[in-house]
């Protein structure tokens, strides 16, 4: 993996194998938490891991990690050394963890750009005393002890560059007016103002002193240059003369951009040599892996003497060869969303109202376009792909949960994990971790009975089970956190919701099963009596969903009584582009997501019933629809109010059906979702807004804010 | 004790000198040749230099050349581990590559530019300099 990353700066290499090696140790413990003792692969590993962690972060010089994970290190080294009986098992999980916390929070530290600076004295004192107790079994038991742990102390140091949070890194782009005189005077005037405050300061051209004609260069491209400074800014804009400036652009940057930036800038003068590689590297595929692995060397970076008033560059400009880089997850977003407005533009030229022009011989333009569209989908499968991440993070979490929460509720749980490796969008894991986080605490806590004998006078392993399952089908990634404990009752959740007046007064029976289940999910609803730690607070179902919803998730719960609960999340696989299809209703368009339309249909005046109240129903072959007229919804006139001659979308979401009428239908398209803007009021049941190819905007619908709507006003 | 400062940069010369200059004598060399020539002139006059701090973009000879240099001619002079001069390598170029380069070619300490001047003189007290 190593190889993978290493363009990083020492610290992120540092943190990033730091972590992976936590994870990997937290995944053995947890693993290994209901054994009885570490065999001796676990208890090598464990070793290698707090000696690695130990090793680096003294390079690195953060000695409160050195020195706790020196001590687990010195326990490891006894236990692989002696073998003693009789290890307190679970103590000794405790005390891993306890350091893997430890060092993960200083890494946290670290990442945030503070200093590590957390106490670890306890934390050494309690090892030493349970090293001191394992020593004493040692001898105990007529092992033999070992010769101590040798430590080498660290003979090389690494010391990380002072970057503190108040450095401001900046791109800057100064555009003259054409007419301007001495264009490279005034460039050098404003990198002489800027070293003011300059911690760093790298410009192009660079050579604006000696050559004249650098000038020219200045006016037809530009002048820029890349800051890092620790003034705002607005001091930095101060001091910029500004004066035959035709346009100062200002951005900006990350830590990271500006890394990538510099490599840019110093990069300006490679020789076009830089592609003969790229050719070469298709001849000798089989050596390409020597390559790749070709590092640095000494008089890699010697420095082209300095020509007067010339910036630094690097006599040897060597393309580095990699098949592997890691991206700035701001430029894949960025990515998507040109791929989007492409996506758009497509339909702009596609559908062109000015191709509409009768008589006009087409073929050549239709191959054309066929080819475009080809090539435009699979740009965002690809785009797709990039994004994707297996969930096995995320589900590493979860096993630490329910080792934590289990343990501290003090039940028996086994946790089973299925299809880890599913790949989502990375969009998606951001959302739903804390989601799912919430729907495992849950079922240890709430779905897992309390005492084991509830279990087993059900018939029922007294250990209890948690399923976590991730598998992706049709076009949707479906989650699901299942637990073989007592399961929901139906009366009590639906005493509870009407005792606290969240659903209004109804028999049980009135209620479909998904409905009562649906309870659980109102704002202000817990089975729960006793608010616990971990969960129970009431807050946390109708968060879970909307959080689902908001990247048009949904949650599914079934449960039966006694035998156990599952939570389902089903998330859509991509966010941002849908299939719809493009409905008209009066003048305006709409756009219906595809896969929640079930059919289309004519129907005549008899099928419709009309409540006194003002409701209506659709009656299609005997079963009976809610029904709304969208352009009595949203007010559109010159639509047609007959239904005969309209269309009946039948739209389903979470097996509710609903039906629509509309005009007529337009056509079927890929739809970029756009965010309604917020200074438009939110309008329930439109989910947000796209450009059709005629460039008029489409409105989204979106079922489930019809089908509350439509729940809300009966 | 004696330390070699190979630093072309005007603004980070000035300030590491300033720095140095308070532990000792500093000789200042403004490209990678020089500071190979000043190393072997205070070996052959026999007060060899402590410390060398070196920068890695400078011309001629860029730093890991130059610590290269001075490992080679140490160890073809026979002069044992313990008394080789610290090296210190001053670099705005952080990659963990670079810094396991220089390591293996045996440098002391790496420190990265903006130089954190706390840590800069902890690591001189480790290196038994201070």
């Amino acid at each position: 993996m190593a190889e993978e990353f290493n363009t990083e700066s020492m610290l992120d290499m540092f943190l990033y194998e730091s972590g992976q090696l936590l994870e990997k140790l937290e995944g053995i413990i947890l693993e290994k938490q209901d054994a009885d003792c570490f065999d001796d692969a676990d208890i090598n590993e464990i070793f290698r891991v707090m000696h690695t962690i130990k090793g680096s972060s003294g390079v690195l010089m953060y000695e409160n990690i050195t020195k706790v994970t020196h001590k687990l290190e010195d326990v490891f080294y006894y236990l692989r050394e002696s073998h003693p009986d009789d290890v307190p098992h679970m103590e000794l999980v405790e005390k891993v963890l306890a350091v893997s916390d430890f060092v993960t929070g200083e890494l946290d530290k670290l990442k945030n750009g503070d200093t590590p600076d957390g106490d670890e004295k306890q934390l050494v004192e309690d090892l030493d005393e349970f090293l001191g107790r394992l020593k004493g079994e040692i001898t105990k038991q007529g092992i033999q002890m070992p010769q101590a742990n040798k430590h080498v102390e660290p003979t090389q140091f690494y010391i990380t560059p002072v970057a503190g949070d108040d450095s401001h890194f900046y791109r800057i782009s100064i555009h003259y007016r054409s007419d301007t005189q001495m264009s490279n005077l005034r460039a050098y005037s404003a990198t002489y103002a800027l070293k003011e405050v300059a911690e760093d300061l790298l410009y192009t051209p660079d050579d604006i002193l000696s050559n004249e004609a650098s000038a020219d260069v200045i006016v037809a491209e530009g002048f820029h240059m890349l800051l890092q400074t620790k003034s705002s800014k607005e001091d930095v804009i101060a001091l910029i003369d500004s004066s035959e400036a035709e346009e100062i652009n200002f951005d900006e940057l990350s830590k990271e951009e500006y890394g990538r930036a510099l490599g840019e800038f110093g990069r300006e003068e490679v020789e076009p040599a830089a592609a003969a590689p790229v050719a070469a590297k298709d001849e000798n595929n089989g050596n390409n892996k020597e390559a790749k692995k070709e590092g640095p060397k000494p008089g890699d970076y010697v420095v082209k003497t300095k020509e007067a008033g010339k910036g630094k560059t690097l006599a040897k400009n060597q393309p580095k060869q990699q098949s592997i880089i890691s991206v700035n997850v701001e430029k894949m977003d960025a990515l998507m969303d040109l791929i989007g407005e492409l996506v758009i533009a497509e339909a702009v030229v596609l559908q062109n109202p000015d191709l509409k022009v009768p008589g006009l011989e087409l073929s050549n333009f239709q191959k054309a376009s066929g080819q475009l569209s080809k090539i435009t989908t699979e740009l965002q499968e690809v785009i797709m792909s990039m994004r994707m991440m297996p969930l096995t993070n995320t589900f590493q979490k979860m096993r630490r949960i329910v080792f934590d929460v289990s343990r501290k509720l003090g039940k028996d749980i086994e946790l089973e994990v299925v299809g880890e490796n599913t790949e989502v969008d990375k969009n998606i894991i951001e959302h739903i971790t804390d989601p799912l986080m919430h729907l495992v605490r849950n079922s240890v806590d709430h779905g897992i009975e309390e005492d084991p004998a509830d279990r087993t006078a059900v018939g029922k392993p007294s250990k209890g089970k948690i399923t976590l399952e991730a598998k992706n089908e049709g076009g949707k990634v479906y989650i699901s956190v299942k637990d073989d404990g007592k399961g929901l009752n139906k009366e009590k959740l639906y005493q509870k919701a009407l005792d606290k007046g969240l659903i209004e007064n109804k028999p049980i029976n009135e209620f479909t099963d998904k409905e009562i289940f649906r309870f659980i999910t109102l704002p202000g609803f817990s089975t729960k009596e006793e608010v616990t730690e971990y969960s129970g607070r009431g807050v946390g179902m109708d968060v879970v969903v909307k959080n689902i919803q908001s990247i048009s998730g949904r949650l599914d719960i079934s449960s039966v009584e006694f035998e156990g609960s599952e939570m389902t999340l089903v998330i859509p696989l991509t966010l941002a582009i849908i299939n719809g299809i493009v409905v008209q209703v009066g003048n305006s368009p709409f756009v219906i997501e595809t896969a929640s339309i079930k059919e289309f249909v004519r129907v005549g005046e008899d099928s419709l019933i009309s409540e006194p109240s003002g409701e209506e129903y659709i009656v299609l072959r005997g079963e009976c629809y809610p029904f709304i007229r969208l352009n009595e919804r949203y007010d559109l006139p010159d639509s047609n109010d007959k239904i005969e001659e309209g269309i009946i979308v039948v739209l389903e979401h979470e097996g509710s059906q609903v039906c629509v009428l509309i005009d007529k239908l337009l056509q079927e398209q890929e739809i970029v979702v756009k965010p309604i803007p917020s200074y438009v009021r939110k309008v329930k049941g439109l989910s947000g807004c796209t450009q059709l190819g005629d460039g008029s905007i489409a409105l989204i619908l979106d079922i489930a804010g019809l089908l509350m709507h439509d729940g809300e006003r009966r | 004790m004696k330390i070699l400062l190979a630093e072309d940069d005007f603004a980070s010369r000035k300030f590491m000198d300033k720095q140095l200059s308070r532990y000792g004598e500093c000789d200042v060399m403004v490209d990678g040749e020089e500071a190979v020539d000043a190393f072997m002139m205070a070996l052959e006059d026999g007060e060899p230099y402590d410390l060398a701090c070196l920068d890695v973009m400078m011309p001629v000879m860029d730093g890991y050349q130059v610590l290269k240099a001075i490992r080679d001619i140490e160890a073809q002079k026979g002069i044992p581990k313990s008394k080789r001069v610290k090296v210190i390598m001053t670099t705005a170029l952080n990659d963990e590559r670079n810094v396991k380069m220089a390591f293996e070619l045996g440098c002391e300490a790496y420190a990265g530019k903006p130089i954190d001047v706390e840590k800069f003189e902890k690591v001189l007290t480790k290196l038994g300099l201070i």
